[in-house]
C-alpha cells in the first residue's frame, strides 16, 4: 500500500533535438511519443517499462527538473496521500485525467526542498518489447545504445537533508536504509525506499530545487562495463566509474547527457525489507560510502548539479 | 496498511544424514549455521537479518517439511487466518518461539496441493555479516558458493490450477507466468509477493512434492562460479548454467547430498501488483524452461523429494 516506485523524470533541455538523439541512440530509450502540438516535448522509455513512458524532455532554454513522479500502490492511495501532504502543508495541484500525456489522474506539489514531485496510479499500459505470449526473455537483438530495461531511482539535492527525509518518511511512508552524518550528527545523505531496493531516492546536501543525477537499472556488472564502453565510443563525459558505491554496495557508472543533466547505470544492491535496519555512514567515511573503491570525494561528483 | 506476505522466509527439508547435509550446506552452498538442537541445524545466508533461512531435519526420508513466509505486521496472521479458516482449512498458531530457536510467531495450515505452509512475523534478527555503520559491500572469509539470500520455492500439485486459485485468491500472491496446457489448464504458474517474478512456483506432479528451492546470486558471474565450485565438490549438477524463459533468470540446478533438489537463480524483471501475467504454450515448454536448450530433460520434471 502507498508509493510503489519511481514512474517517469521530467527534464528540460534547451536543445530537444540533441537530447533526444542521445537518449534514443547512446542510452537506447525507446521514442513513446512527441507532445501535442505547442508542448515541445518527446517521452521516452526503456524497453521492459509497460507504461507509457518514463522519461519526458521538455524543451526550455534552461536545463534542469521540471517533475519527478512516483506510482502509488491503489487508486486510493493518491486521496489518502493528498490529505497527508496538504495536513504537512503543501500546496496540492490535481491534474485531471487528459491533462497530461500517458496518464490519468495525479497530484503535484512541491516538497520542502523545492522540487516538484507528482504521485499518480493510473499509468497508460502500452506494453514492454517483448508482449505476453510465448515472450523472449531478451529484446529484439541490435537495439541502439545502452538499452536499460527501466527507470531504477533517483537523487535530488536539499539544503536541509533531515527536513527533507523527514518528509519523505513521516508524510510519504518512505524507508530510510542509509545515511550519511557529519561529525555533528545531521544527515548529509539518506537513501530511501518503497520498492525493497536500496533506494527509489536519495537526498544529499546541496542547493534546493537541484537534480543530482536520475538512474536506469542494468541486471550485472558486465553490462555496466559494456555501457561504458559505448558511453566512451560516443564521446560521452563520464564524471565517476565503472566502480562500486558503498552505500547501496551498487555497481555504477555516472556520467553526463548534452546538455550536462547527470545520469547513471546502476546494478546490485540488496533486499530491504519494512523493517531493514538502517546503516549509517560516519562523515570521515563519506569517500567510501560514495565510491568504495577509489575512496576520495570529487568536488564534481558532490558540488555539479542541475 | 500493511504489506502482508512479503517474501519466502524458510524452509525446513528433511534429510537422512544430517552431519553430511550440514557440511554441504555450509561449506559448499556457504550457508552459516546459527544454531542447532537435537535433529535440526538452523542455517542462514550471510545478507540476511533474521535467525535462519534454511533449517534441516534428521527424517528417515527427504523432501520438504515445511515453507515459511514473512508477512510485515502481526495482525497478518490474524488477517491471514481468517481468510484460510473461511475456505475450510485449519489453522494452527505457534507462539514465538514455540517452533524452534530465533523463531516469530507463526500460523500453520495446510495448502490444498498437501504442502505445510507458514506465514511467520518477528523472527529473531541476528543481523547479517556487516556492521550497520561504515559497512563493507561484503563480507570477508565467507566459503563456497555463498549466496546473499534465500530467493524462492518451487512445489509440485497434482491440480495445479486449484493450488494456483488457493495461492493467489486466499493468500494473495500474484500470478505472473503461466505455461498452460493445450486443454487449457494449467501445467505450472508462478506467483510473486515480492515484485519480483516469482517467490513460489507450481508445476504438475505429486501433492507435496518439493521440486527445488533456490538463491539469489548477484550476477551470471556469479552463476559460472558457482557451478565451478559444485562441479570441483562432486555435487550432482542437474542442468548445468543456463537460461530460462520464465522470469528471464539464470540458473544452475543442483542437488544436495540427500537428492532435494537446489539452485542458484539471478536475473528477472520487476513485477507492479497490476503486471498483466505472461503465458506460454504447451509447444513451447522447452524453451520457457530452458531458453537456450529449447527442451526440458526427463530427469527435471520426474526428480523430486
Amino acid at each position: 500500500m502507498g508509493i510503489l516506485r519511481l514512474a517517469h523524470v521530467d527534464v528540460r533541455t534547451p536543445d530537444l533535438e540533441l537530447s533526444t538523439a542521445y537518449y534514443t541512440e547512446v542510452l537506447g530509450l525507446q521514442l513513446a511519443g512527441r507532445g501535442p502540438a505547442g508542448e515541445d516535448t518527446v517521452y521516452l522509455k526503456c524497453w521492459d517499462e509497460e507504461d507509457h513512458h518514463s522519461v519526458r524532455l521538455r524543451y526550455d532554454p534552461r536545463t534542469g527538473l521540471d517533475l519527478f513522479s512516483f506510482r502509488v500502490e491503489k487508486e486510493d492511495d493518491l486521496a489518502e496521500l493528498e490529505i497527508a501532504v496538504q495536513k504537512y502543508g503543501c500546496q496540492v495541484q490535481r491534474i485531471s485525467k487528459g491533462e497530461a500525456v500517458g496518464q490519468g489522474e495525479s497530484i503535484r506539489f512541491g516538497i520542502p526542498s523545492g522540487q516538484t514531485m507528482e504521485l499518480v496510479w493510473d499509468l497508460e499500459k502500452t506494453g514492454n518489447l517483448l508482449g505476453k505470449l510465448n515472450p523472449a526473455p531478451v529484446p529484439p537483438p541490435g537495439l541502439p545504445g545502452i538499452a536499460p530495461p527501466r527507470l531504477d531511482h533517483m537523487l535530488i539535492n536539499a539544503e536541509e537533508v533531515g527536513e527533507s527525509a523527514a518528509f519523505f518518511s513521516k508524510v510519504l511512508g518512505f524507508r530510510m536504509t542509509e545515511q550519511v552524518l557529519d561529525a555533528n550528527g545531521h544527515q548529509m545523505g539518506v537513501w530511501l525506499e518503497r520498492s525493497h531496493s536500496p533506494h527509489d531516492i536519495a537526498i544529499v546536501n546541496g542547493p534546493n530545487g537541484a537534480l543530482h543525477h536520475f538512474a536506469f537499472w542494468l541486471d550485472d556488472w558486465d553490462q555496466v562495463r559494456k555501457a561504458a564502453d559505448i558511453l566512451a565510443y560516443n564521446g560521452v563525459q563520464i564524471d565517476q566509474g565503472p566502480t562500486r558505491h558503498g552505500v547501496t554496495r551498487g555497481n555504477t557508472i555516472y556520467f553526463f547527457d548534452p546538455l550536462g543533466i547527470r545520469n547513471e547505470v546502476f546494478t546490485g544492491g540488496y533486499r530491504a525489507d519494512p523493517d531493514f535496519p538502517a546503516i549509517t555512514w560516519t562523515e570521515d567515511q563519506f569517500g567510501r560510502g560514495l565510491f568504495y573503491y577509489e575512496n576520495v570525494i570529487s568536488q564534481r561528483f558532490l558540488s555539479f548539479h542541475t | 496498511m500493511s504489506d502482508r506476505i512479503l517474501r519466502l522466509q524458510h524452509v525446513e527439508v528433511r534429510v537422512p544424514d544430517l552431519e553430511l547435509c550440514t557440511a554441504y550446506y555450509t561449506e559448499v552452498v556457504g550457508l552459516v549455521e546459527t544454531a542447532h538442537e537435537e535433529g535440526r541445524v538452523f542455517l542462514k545466508c550471510w545478507d540476511e537479518h533474521e535467525h535462519h533461512s534454511v533449517v534441516l531435519r534428521q527424517a528417515p526420508t527427504y523432501g520438504l517439511d515445511h515453507m515459511s513466509f514473512k508477512v510485515a505486521e502481526r495482525e497478518d496472521l490474524d488477517y491471514y487466518t481468517e481468510r484460510i479458516e473461511n475456505t475450510g482449512i485449519t489453522v494452527k498458531r505457534h507462539a514465538r518461539g514455540e517452533l524452534g530457536p530465533g523463531w516469530g510467531e507463526a500460523i500453520r495450515f495446510e495448502a490444498p496441493s498437501g504442502h505445510l505452509v507458514e506465514l511467520v512475523y518477528g523472527m529473531e534478527k541476528v543481523g547479517n555479516m556487516l556492521p550497520l555503520t561504515n559497512p563493507p559491500p561484503r563480507p570477508a572469509g565467507l566459503v563456497g558458493i555463498a549466496p546473499p539470500r534465500l530467493d524462492h520455492i518451487f512445489i509440485m500439485a497434482e491440480d495445479v490450477d486449484g493450488a494456483t486459485a488457493f495461492f493467489r485468491d486466499v493468500l494473495e500472491f500474484r500470478l505472473t507466468e503461466q505455461i498452460m496446457a493445450n486443454d487449457g489448464h494449467q501445467l505450472a504458474t508462478w506467483l510473486e509477493r515480492s515484485h519480483t517474478p516469482h517467490d513460489i512456483a507450481i508445476v504438475t506432479g505429486p501433492n507435496g512434492a518439493l521440486h527445488h528451492f533456490a538463491f539469489w546470486l548477484d550476477d551470471w558471474n556469479g552463476v559460472r562460479e558457482a557451478a565451478d565450485l559444485l562441479a570441483y565438490n562432486g555435487v550432482t549438477i542437474d542442468v548445468a548454467p543456463t537460461r530460462h524463459g520464465v522470469t528471464r533468470g539464470y540458473t544452475v540446478y543442483f542437488f544436495d547430498p540427500v537428492g532435494n533438489r537446489n539452485e542458484v537463480f539471478t536475473g528477472g524483471y520487476w513485477v507492479d501488483p497490476d503486471f498483466e501475467p505472461i503465458t506460454w504454450t504447451e509447444e513451447e515448454m522447452g524453451r520457457a524452461m530452458f531458453y537456450y536448450a529449447g527442451q526440458v530433460n526427463e530427469r527435471f520434471f520426474t526428480v523430486h523429494s
